[in-house]
């Protein structure tokens, strides 16, 4: 699949000239490396010069107060925000060594190896096993067997299949909302992406269906690598390995989860980790 | 201290609300509730207003017309001689065959228009400013009056900007394509007048006059050889002979045999041309209805499309037209009211006759529709034709009716899937 993106991409050569700003805090291999990375919705810019390494095979989350720009680089990892017209983007976003913001890059494919996960679920308002069987129909001609297959391996993995066994040609809109979201976690992975995009994948759950997905959060993480965008200062130590911390555009401090909770460098990491903000 | 002041004096005043006498306050209360009730019976009285024209309408015409809801209104053809015995079969087959037409060519076009209008909004300047134009006209289309609709369809559809030569109404000229096969018609010996035919190869003559034997056609479609007598000689005796034997110097008209699918350019004063030109006039209203509703499809559905990796189309053909489908159909159905509805434009592109006895024959005949026979009879004398008119309109209203119902019914029933 990288080998679709894997031209020279146009841009590397600027990032290789600046050196990061900051002590580079790769842990093992790096998915995603962003450098001096900024983002605009029109004249306002979103993000300022970024720089960030998001591991392999980790759960990396991003937190920060509303309008921070975290959702906005999350959007932009799969180049989603190609939908809104005013946004643009400049600096390096390589995802496994390819260029996503160069033109020449395939957002279909792209977006084929990144899968994304909204705030509210959203399932088509079809069958449940049409919602999981969406993305492969899209990109790959399977027998109807090699599909069955394919579905209820995708639904066991996002732990939904034992609910949702029975009743596989019933509307998915039937389901319960924490149902909904692991079936849109399940229908995120049947495409077989190696990165996972969460923009805030619990925020319209109850606690028990926030947890159930949490659980999930956690055992994905063997096999994806996952970004996560949370509001939730319990749900990013919980199940992320790593955070991000951005305020007004900026990317303040990141690290080991650990260490940006109990021992961050920056006063303001401190404050919104201590909820003294935000 | 200007602070401190001024919260003193609202204080002050806020302090004011208790003084105002218990009486005051009921008082005002009740004037508010009285005004409540008042605006409450003008909106009835305005609504009551409005509905009763609409029984009044339905009164009279149901009165007037009642006498007149007989089988032959449904089954018959207009009379000029016999208004008893007149209907409007060929009308209503007319008016379906106008409208399937202008369904064929507005939804697709009208559905599509929406499509790229919501869903593929370019990102290109040229591009985006053509889509702006667009949008701007669209919206100003649907203002135009119909009647306006019917001149440009007259000078479209019928004539063609006189491109395939200058037509004259109600002949054959223009480019012919297909489904049709011209003929020389000649009356022979035989006592009754047996026709045969010969096909005509110079399009530009209109007449033949036949004086040797020629090759032919019976009416069955079978070749035969066609003979010639001389006037003072015996005429032949065997009757197979007589049916094949014409006059010399008999002079033959054209007869044009044609099939369902006869097409020509251009379309002259045919149901085609006026299906078209329905077509523009319900086009905007189409767009519109749809972009409505692809508009209303909530952009989480897409956007999970998109995450997926579905690409444009993919996205509209799976996700955002199956979910604005109940709308689309919804708005094109009562853009379909519209078009039955519609006599100007008709009037314009067909011309009033009304004298038919059937509906379309083919793509390019000539039809009469419900609103132009209606507005025939509406406009005699005779107290008979005016109550046809009466029933015509009665059913013409009961065929919308329908036509609504059955909107109403998609809407409902596909909202819940």
């Amino acid at each position: 699949m990288t080998n679709q993106m894997s031209e020279a991409p146009p841009s590397a050569a600027r990032s290789t000239a600046s050196a990061p700003s900051r002590p580079d805090e790769r842990s093992d291999e790096t998915c995603i490396h962003i450098r001096q990375f900024n983002a605009w919705y029109g004249a306002f810019q979103a993000i300022h010069e970024l720089n960030l390494d998001i591991p392999k095979a980790q759960v990396t989350a991003f937190i920060g107060p509303s309008g921070c720009g975290k959702s906005t680089l999350l959007r932009w990892i799969n180049r989603m925000n190609d939908i809104v017209p005013s946004a643009h983007a400049r600096g390096t976003l390589n995802l496994a060594g390819a260029d996503v913001l160069a033109d020449t890059t395939d957002v279909v494919n792209l977006r084929r190896q990144v899968g994304m996960v909204f705030q509210k679920p959203n399932p088509f308002p079809k069958t449940i096993f049409d919602n999981v069987a969406f993305g492969p129909r899209l990109h790959l001609r399977l027998q109807r067997g090699e599909l069955e297959e394919l579905v209820q391996w995708s639904l066991q993995k996002a732990a939904v299949w034992d609910e949702v066994k029975d009743r596989l040609h019933a509307p998915a809109l039937g389901l319960s909302g924490g149902q909904q979201q692991r079936l849109c976690i399940a229908r995120a992975i049947a495409v077989g992406p190696d990165v996972l995009l969460m923009d805030e994948p619990c925020s319209a759950l109850d606690p028990a269906s926030t947890l159930a997905i949490e659980d999930l959060i956690y055992e994905l993480r063997e096999q994806y690598t996952i970004v996560m965008v949370t509001h939730n200062m319990q749900q990013a130590s919980r199940c992320s390995d790593r955070t991000a911390f951005f305020f007004e555009g900026r990317l303040i401090e990141s690290g080991p989860t650990e260490d940006v909770f109990t021992k961050p460098k920056e006063k303001r990491t401190d404050d919104y980790v201590r909820g003294r903000f935000g | 201290m200007n602070e401190a002041s001024a919260t003193d004096e609202t204080q002050g005043s806020r302090g004011t609300v208790p003084l105002a006498s218990a009486s005051d306050l009921s008082d005002n209360s009740r004037r508010r509730k009285l005004h409540s009730r008042l605006f409450y019976g003008l909106c009835v009285l305005i609504s009551l207003v409005s509905v009763c024209v609409l029984v009044v309408l339905l009164v009279s015409i149901g009165v007037q017309g009642k006498s007149r809801l007989t089988q032959s209104l449904l089954t018959g053809a207009h009379s000029e001689l016999n208004p008893e015995s007149a209907g409007m079969w060929p009308a209503i087959v007319g008016s379906i065959g106008i409208l399937g037409v202008c369904a064929l060519a507005a939804l697709p076009l009208g559905i599509g228009t929406a499509v790229f209008l919501e869903e593929f909004k370019p990102t290109n300047r040229w591009l985006r400013s053509l889509h702006g134009f667009i949008q701007l006209n669209i919206a100003n289309l649907a203002g135009v009056p119909s009647i306006v609709y019917g001149l440009l369809g007259l000078s479209l559809f019928v004539f063609m900007f006189n491109v395939f030569g200058q037509i004259k109404v109600n002949e054959s000229s223009g480019i012919e394509l297909m489904g049709v096969e011209r003929y020389y018609q000649l009356l022979t010996l035989r006592g009754n007048g047996h026709t045969v035919l010969i096909p005509q190869t110079d399009l530009s003559q209109p007449t033949i006059t036949v004086d040797e034997p020629v090759m032919g056609i019976d009416p069955q479609g079978r070749p035969i050889q066609i003979g010639v007598w001389d006037p003072g000689t015996p005429k032949p005796s065997a009757d197979e002979e007589r049916r094949r034997t014409v006059k010399r110097g008999r002079v033959g008209g054209v007869y044009a045999k044609t099939s369902w699918n006869y097409f020509r350019l251009p379309f002259g004063r045919s149901f085609l041309a006026a299906g078209l030109t329905l077509s523009l006039v319900i086009l905007p209203i189409v767009i519109i209805a749809s972009q409505e509703s692809l508009r209303s499809v909530s952009p989480s559905l897409r956007e999970a499309s998109y995450g997926l990796g579905a690409t444009n189309w993919q996205t509209v053909r799976h996700v955002s037209l199956p979910a604005a489908i109940p709308g689309i159909m919804t708005g094109s159905i009562l853009a379909m009211g519209r078009a039955i509805g519609e006599a100007a434009p008709v009037l314009v592109v067909l011309g009033a006759t009304v004298a038919k006895n059937t509906g379309p024959q083919h793509l390019m005949d000539n039809v009469v529709t419900m609103p132009v026979l209606i507005f025939n009879w509406a406009g005699r004398q005779q107290a008979t034709y005016q109550e046809l008119a009466a029933a015509a309109i009665i059913i013409l209203l009961m065929i919308l009716l329908l036509m609504n119902s059955v909107a109403i019914y998609l809407r409902q029933r596909l909202r819940v899937d």
